[in-house]
């Protein structure tokens, strides 16, 4: 019994860390009608970063400041060089944030070099959890996750920016004809997405490998969250992450992880076909 | 003109092709008849493609489902059932078409971006089935088999254990597969097609069954696919799970958008381009994707109708100066939106 509330808990803090992934990639959706078929490997960035500043200064909570900011200029930086011009063609901009893709990890495979390491977590020891003795780091990254999720809605609804892009995902064109600087926006929801990616990827780091391949693994678990709980539907993603990850910790801990994986993937499949739109979405579609 | 130009370099490509098997030892580059071989075969992969998002508007990211099936059918008929070559090869054919008319049942009821996440999700799947059925498939690792005899003639058999008989082999599969997408999008279906891939409100107001036809177009794309598969497996004599990654899709739809999608032989140009970029550049720049990345990229904001399209609008232009190239469209296409026109007003979503 042990074990399950452990793998349950493991969940827990994996599906707010997926949570915040996750909305960077459903605001990028939303806003700016992308695929972002790289956004795994901002989450991989933020953990080969973090591991980078660690390096360099010894500090985990240096890396854990200043790597979501890092994010962010990469972030506006890319959404200038390679989403901007390709503003145009939205079925191609799959392709050309696959080859996004392509190039960060290769860039990383580059510097970082291919094989996988490790980060210790900054937080040692375990304090008692429903009966089980759990990581004290691993209950802080919860806590950091849900400060940012939280954050990011109250950055959504209580500032200017916010508001702007809430009105132009509501409706592009009257936001436009009423001022809104959409350029602005979009180079702005690009970056946040990145930076929350590589906040992401900073909380995880010390609790996953730094390998320049995790953003495979992470995407389609993001992807799943974000269709589960309805595209553009934020809330719904931040649940349906949660949801995931906790089902299959549990799930994990009668049979192998692999089989869990298909089964949360039939999931994704049975909602993409019957519910398109979420399965938070009210019953019109 | 155009059509006279690219006819002649066709037929020129194609000569050459079937004479590589004497042309290349003879300078020298022996170990080129594989890549070549290599090249046809992901040039129908890419073909596969193609059909989907060129002519039906359906960008997959999943196709490498159908290639593994046809993997896995021919090296799993071989090495666990101990069939023989051509029941092998009808096998994976079987399986590949199989998969690909369920999962096309499910996933054509979708488009654009659900679409292309359906197929990554179908594909991701089987691909983790595949990892985790180790008996049957090997997982990882593969399956290998050894090379069954194509033909036994008394004593004489005929391998594709031969370099040169594989090649042959290869060219000839590859080549009649071409014919039939040569005659797809020639027929009246393909028309269909493309009026599907061009408006789709259109094209169900003028009586085409929408679902039916994108259902069909899924199938025998997957059978592509499914073909290239059989002939790697037969290349390689192995099959591994890797090849069902997404990746391995991502790959054939950059390939197709870098030769230019919507043409016969666009995605077959953009799938040799880049592999003997691979093959030259990998000994040379280990990290030679990041270029493969650029080109992507760059391919799509500045040329989004590819290699191919580049080309016909140079030899437009050539033919007449004056036009400016702005009218790029092939016949086809031109002949469907006057035949769609009338019902002008309600545009797709």
């Amino acid at each position: 019994m042990d074990i399950v509330v452990a793998l349950a808990f493991n969940g827990l803090v994996w599906g707010l860390i997926i949570a915040l992934i996750a909305l960077g990639l459903s605001i990028i959706f939303g806003l700016l009608d992308i695929i972002n078929l790289a956004h795994g490997d901002f989450f991989m960035v933020g953990t080969v970063l973090t591991w980078f500043v660690l390096e360099a200064t010894g500090n985990y909570w240096i890396a854990f400041l200043i790597v979501p900011l890092m994010g962010f200029l990469m972030g506006a930086l890319v959404e200038r060089a390679v989403i901007q011009p390709i503003r145009g063609t939205a079925a191609l901009s799959i392709v050309a944030t696959f080859g996004l893709s392509i190039i960060i990890q290769e860039v990383v495979r580059a510097g970082f070099g291919a094989a996988p390491k490790r980060i210790l977590p900054p937080i040692e020891g375990t304090i008692p959890l429903f009966g089980i003795e759990y990581d004290i780091y691993r209950i802080f990254a919860a806590g950091v996750s849900i400060v940012a999720i939280f954050g990011f809605f109250a950055f959504l609804h209580r500032t200017k920016l916010g508001t702007w892009m809430r009105a132009v995902r509501f409706d592009r064109d009257t936001a436009l004809a009423m001022g809104v600087p959409a350029r602005t926006v979009y180079m702005v929801t690009f970056a946040l997405g990145f930076a929350m990616a590589a906040l992401g990827g900073a909380v995880a780091a010390p609790i996953t490998t730094v390998d320049f391949q995790t953003g495979v693994d992470v995407l389609p678990f993001c992807f799943m969250a974000v269709i589960i709980g309805g595209l553009g539907n934020l809330p719904g993603t931040v649940a349906a992450a949660v949801l995931l990850a906790v089902t299959e910790g549990i799930v994990t801990s009668f049979t192998d992880p692999t089989v869990a994986r298909i089964v949360s993937l039939c999931l994704m499949s049975a909602v993409l076909i019957a519910r398109p739109h979420g399965i938070f979405a009210g019953a019109t579609r | 003109m155009k059509e006279r130009i690219n006819r002649s370099v066709l037929l020129t490509v194609l000569a050459l092709l079937l004479a590589a098997p004497w042309l290349l030892p003879a300078v020298g580059f022996d170990y080129w008849l594989d890549i070549l071989a290599e090249i046809l075969i992901w040039s129908l992969f890419a073909a596969s493609v193609n059909l989907l998002f060129g002519y039906v508007g359906l960008l997959s990211f999943g196709q490498a489902l159908f290639f593994g099936m046809g993997m896995f059918g021919v090296a799993i008929g071989v090495a666990k059932l101990g069939l023989g070559f051509w029941p092998a090869l009808g096998l994976g054919m079987v399986v590949a078409v199989a998969t690909a008319a369920v999962a096309g049942a499910l996933a054509v009821r979708l488009t654009w971006h659900y679409f292309a996440i359906i197929t990554v999700v179908f594909s991701l799947i089987f691909y983790f089935i595949a990892l985790s059925a180790k008996p049957l498939t090997g997982g990882d690792d593969g399956t290998s088999f050894s090379m069954p005899p194509m033909l036994t003639l008394g004593e004489s058999e005929l391998s594709l254990t031969d370099q040169t008989v594989q090649y042959l082999f290869i060219l000839l599969v590859v080549g009649f597969a071409f014919f039939v997408k040569y005659l797809i999008v020639r027929s009246p279906f393909g028309m269909a097609l493309m009026a599907v891939r061009e408006n789709d409100v259109r094209a169900s107001l003028i009586g085409l069954n929408v679902y039916f036809l994108r259902w069909i177009a899924f199938v025998v794309a997957g059978g592509f696919a499914g073909l290239a598969g059989c002939l790697f497996a037969l290349f390689g004599r192995y099959a591994s799970a890797t090849y069902m990654f997404y990746h391995v899709s991502g790959e054939g739809v950059v390939w197709t958008i870098v030769g230019g999608a919507g043409t016969l032989f666009g995605p077959a140009i953009g799938a040799a381009l880049l592999i003997v970029v691979r093959e030259e550049l990998s000994n040379m720049w280990e990290h030679y994707p990041i270029l493969v990345g650029i080109v992507v990229i760059l391919t799509v904001i500045f040329a989004p109708k590819g290699l191919m399209g580049m080309w016909n609008a140079l030899l437009d232009r050539l033919a007449s100066p004056s036009a400016d190239g702005t009218k790029k469209d092939e016949g086809p296409r031109e002949a469907i939106e006057t035949a769609v026109a009338p019902v002008k007003g309600e545009a797709g979503p």
